[in-house]
């Protein structure tokens, strides 16, 4: 069962993973369109600033966006997401794992900087649980299904950090580490946990008003 | 008893509405992160004293998230609370934000039709009763 666990069902995980990920682009290619009208581009020709102006300017463009009416969110947001994926794929016992499977790996984070970098996942998941539990307007639209999500983002990292620092039996640790990593690749696909990829269809392939990007597609 | 209390709900009706955006829709409810980062750009949420019910996220998912949930069989009662949700907390403003990028107005919008497919909207001697405006 433990071979099982360490090996065909990490394999499974990611075919899954991967599956479920390119089903959903062909879904939301076909659901989309190009579009047929876009605003015309606006001409507006920029001044010389002087460093000032521009620091200015700068602020003033966060007028009415999410750094200024939820600064901390935002910082808290932007940390655990970028960790969360960046965290596992640069830690040294991933890729050391990686290079023996399949020969080839990322560069790695020294140890040391993962096992902090772990820590801030695990606070940003504690801060988002805390908004969940105290903030009125957050708890109107909470369900169980939420704190589920939150659980299967953050247990890998739980318990990886008790792994690394061999908290409580290392097996039975690694082993649900393993099982929560597994959780976590099958669901990202099939379960909200899919809006941290398509974030990026969505803000930079859609033609809106919020668009990052110049999307040139419409729903 | 007025004309939208009778007329049956034609649940047939109203889950071929769904079926027909359910790619757009699904999507959207389902990556919903239930984070209530869209509040503050809600007006009517900033007038209320931000009464969570005003919330852009609140108002699509306790009107078309039910739908979709109860797969359209909802009865008169139901449809009738939701046309507070999205007539009255909600004027289609379109200002509304998300940081993932759902649309919330066309999810309030394609409830509006659903409702608006069974007589259920919001009439002038209504508005004046429940001090809607």
């Amino acid at each position: 069962m433990l071979a099982f666990i360490r090996g065909q069902l990490i394999s499974i995980a990611f075919v899954v993973f991967v599956l479920g990920l390119i089903f959903h682009f062909i879904q939301f290619f076909r659901l989309t369109r190009k579009k047929e009208w876009a605003y015309p581009p606006l001409e507006i020709k920029s001044q010389k600033k002087t460093p000032g102006q521009w620091v200015t300017s700068c602020l003033a463009s966060l007028n009415g966006t999410l750094w200024k009416t939820y600064p901390v969110v935002t910082v808290m947001t932007s940390v655990f997401h970028v960790f969360l994926i960046g965290v596992p794929l640069f830690l040294l016992g991933h890729n050391m794992l990686l290079s023996q499977s399949w020969g080839l790996s990322f560069w790695s984070l020294r140890e040391s900087v993962t096992d902090v970098l772990t820590v801030v996942v695990i606070v940003c998941a504690a801060f988002f649980l805390g908004r969940r539990l105290f903030l009125a307007r957050v708890r109107a639209i909470t369900t169980a299904y939420d704190y589920l999500v939150l659980l299967i983002a953050v247990a890998p990292f739980l318990t990886g950090y008790f792994a690394y620092h061999q908290w409580f039996d290392y097996r039975t640790v690694m082993t649900i580490h393993i099982l929560s990593g597994v959780v976590m690749l099958i669901t990202i696909p099939f379960t909200k946990l899919g809006h941290m990829l398509f974030f990026f269809l969505y803000r930079f392939l859609i033609g809106t008003e919020y668009s990052f990007a110049r999307g040139a597609r419409a729903w | 008893m007025s004309h939208q209390e009778l007329k049956p709900v034609d649940t047939k009706q109203i889950q071929g509405m769904l079926s027909r955006k359910k790619g757009k829709m699904k999507r959207f409810l389902s990556y919903c992160a239930h984070c209530s980062l869209c509040a503050e750009s809600c007006f009517l949420y900033m007038e209320h004293h931000k009464d969570p019910q005003y919330m852009p996220s609140y108002k699509a998912i306790n009107s078309l998230g039910k739908l979709y949930r109860k797969n359209g069989k909802v009865d008169r009662k139901l449809l009738t609370e939701m046309k507070g949700i999205v007539w009255r907390n909600c004027v289609l403003c379109g200002r509304c934000y998300c940081p993932i990028g759902i649309h919330i107005p066309s999810m309030i919008a394609f409830a509006r039709s659903i409702l608006r497919s069974q007589d259920v909207y919001p009439q002038l001697d209504e508005v004046s009763s429940e001090s809607w405006l």
